[in-house]
């Protein structure tokens, strides 16, 4: 801050400068090209102190921006903090997430560049929890930004202003979220669209295709409630002394009352008669 | 409730690591159908079902010990309400031969209700053996299973005793012994972490933005989309008006 001020003061006094010489023997062109010169030293000063809030390398524009710091090449383990947090995000301006997101985007294309220079040498590409902090951070981002722009919409418009999307049916008969497309001509006139729609689906192949594919709905659900059943059935036989309540709680699908009375529940141990 | 119970164990994560990396760090993904192209169903072969063991998921050794194409056979592990077993808790040990005796909590791993106690428990293990070299021995601590091999200890009489989850007047959800009805608190080194013993301990990296600018609140409600505002910013006048379409 204290060299932003020193900054503004520098400017202050260029100003007066020029307007004292201005009025003796400068010539109005030099004038305006200085004027314009100090106001962008307070705007480099301003931006300066925007983009220092976060964390931004040098601007060295070179090719070497792609690699992480030559001190971090050596190290088993570079420490860094969490990634940003939605609530941290929401309470940001809108440039200032701009900024946010292209530093993270450059931190990005740094860590995929070392990971992919680190397999190549056969190195140990130190922490690669990084990558994943910086794509949490961008999605976050992401979520905000879609946050703001479908608050506008709903505001001005009625809708979320985002892809349409509707559930429709395929040539096999199955439901699937359609992802609208952008079209130039309308919908009754786009012949060729119509004709992409425009496929029935019937047909003893495509009934005995999806009898088939229920029947693989059907067996996956059947095989995970016995896989349930059985791993209660296991736990009681090795634990015959567990929280019933918390199996309940946990295997809700599964009749315990029934597999208690079972004989495969009890264990491979004489049970204790008449207590 | 009961869901909600179980989503916020008090259980910090010592790595503190995102739970994106750990399970990126796990995954075995034999197969994989080609994205983008229509004609296959999305499918995924992969390895579903992993043996949990003092290794943590990201390790070398947790893949040595996992490696792809082999099964293990399967662990029951008894599930339990709530985690109640911290790092820094002090226990009582019920089994084995250090039966009776207490210690401190060091670790904790939840995939097999284990904790692993300073100093008890433990056993000699050779490392470092190869031919002509017999190898060291060192003292390593033997996991013990929280549902069965231990128990709390009561800080008012420092005996083993049983415990219930209560909540006390301000709401707050703590442990209380059922001897003694006091409350066995949760012990500070339950925070502590890989990168900090405590979140305000923690020192600021080169690349970490200061915890003021984090906190600071620069937006301003504002009747513009995120690309409008970018674009009064940077003083972008968009002059064309775009074509009518259609979206279907």
């Amino acid at each position: 801050m204290s060299s932003a001020l020193k900054i503004l003061n520098v400017a202050k006094c260029v100003k007066t400068l020029c307007s004292s010489v201005s009025n003796k023997f400068l010539s109005s062109s030099l004038l305006n090209r200085m004027q314009s010169q100090q106001q962008q030293n307070v705007l480099t000063a301003l931006s300066a102190l925007n983009t220092r809030t976060f964390h931004s390398t040098s601007p060295r524009q070179d090719l070497m921006e792609f690699f992480d710091d030559p001190k971090n090449w050596s190290e088993n383990e570079v420490k860094v903090g969490r990634a940003w947090k939605l609530e941290e995000l929401r309470i940001k301006s809108n440039k200032e997430l701009h900024q946010l997101w292209y530093i993270l985007l450059k931190e990005r294309n740094m860590l995929l560049t070392m990971e992919h220079e680190c397999n190549d040498k056969m190195e140990l590409f130190p922490s690669p929890e990084r990558l994943d902090k910086v794509k949490i951070s961008m999605g976050n981002l992401e979520t905000v930004v879609r946050e703001r722009n479908k608050a506008y919409h709903l505001l001005e418009t009625g809708i979320t202003g985002e892809r349409p999307t509707r559930m429709v049916h395929n040539p096999l008969g199955l439901r699937h979220l359609y992802r609208s497309c952008e079209h130039v001509l309308p919908p009754h006139m786009n012949v060729k669209w119509i004709k992409s729609r425009d496929i029935g689906f019937g047909g003893r192949a495509v009934r005995k295709f999806l009898l088939l594919y229920r029947e693989k709905l059907y067996n996956i659900k059947r095989k995970a409630k016995n896989r349930s059943r059985n791993e209660v059935m296991m736990l009681l036989r090795r634990n015959p002394n567990i929280d019933v309540q918390v199996l309940r709680s946990k295997y809700p699908n599964v009749d315990i009352d029934k597999l208690l009375r079972d004989d495969k529940t009890r264990g491979h141990f004489v049970p204790k008669v008449g207590v | 409730m009961r869901l909600t119970q179980f989503v916020c164990s008090k259980l910090k994560n010592f790595s503190n690591f995102p739970k994106e990396y750990i399970e990126r760090s796990k995954k075995q993904v034999y197969w994989k159908t080609p994205s983008g192209v229509p004609n296959y169903l999305q499918r995924t072969v992969e390895r579903k079902r992993f043996r949990y063991t003092t290794n943590r998921p990201w390790t070398g050794q947790f893949r040595q010990q996992n490696m792809p194409g082999t099964i293990r056979k399967k662990v029951f592990v008894t599930p339990v309400e709530e985690w109640s077993f911290f790092r820094g808790d002090r226990i009582e040990v019920l089994v084995g031969k250090d039966k009776g005796k207490q210690g401190i909590v060091t670790q904790v791993i939840p995939e097999r209700n284990w904790v692993i106690v300073e100093g008890l428990n433990w056993h000699y293990r050779t490392v470092g053996g190869e031919e002509g070299f017999p190898g060291v021995l060192i003292k390593s601590e033997s996991p013990l299973d929280v549902t069965k091999d231990v128990r709390l200890v009561d800080p008012s009489d420092l005996q083993g005793t049983d415990f219930e989850w209560r909540y006390t007047e301000e709401g707050e959800k703590v442990r209380v012994s059922a001897r003694s009805g006091r409350i066995i608190p949760i012990p500070e080194t339950n925070n502590q972490t890989h990168d900090f013993k405590t979140p305000n301990a923690y020192i600021e990296r080169e690349k970490d933005t200061p915890g003021a600018v984090v906190g600071e609140i620069t937006f301003q409600p504002k009747l513009a989309t995120f690309e409008m505002d970018i674009m009064e910013e940077m003083g972008i006048v968009e002059e064309r008006t775009p074509k009518k379409s259609y979206w279907y």
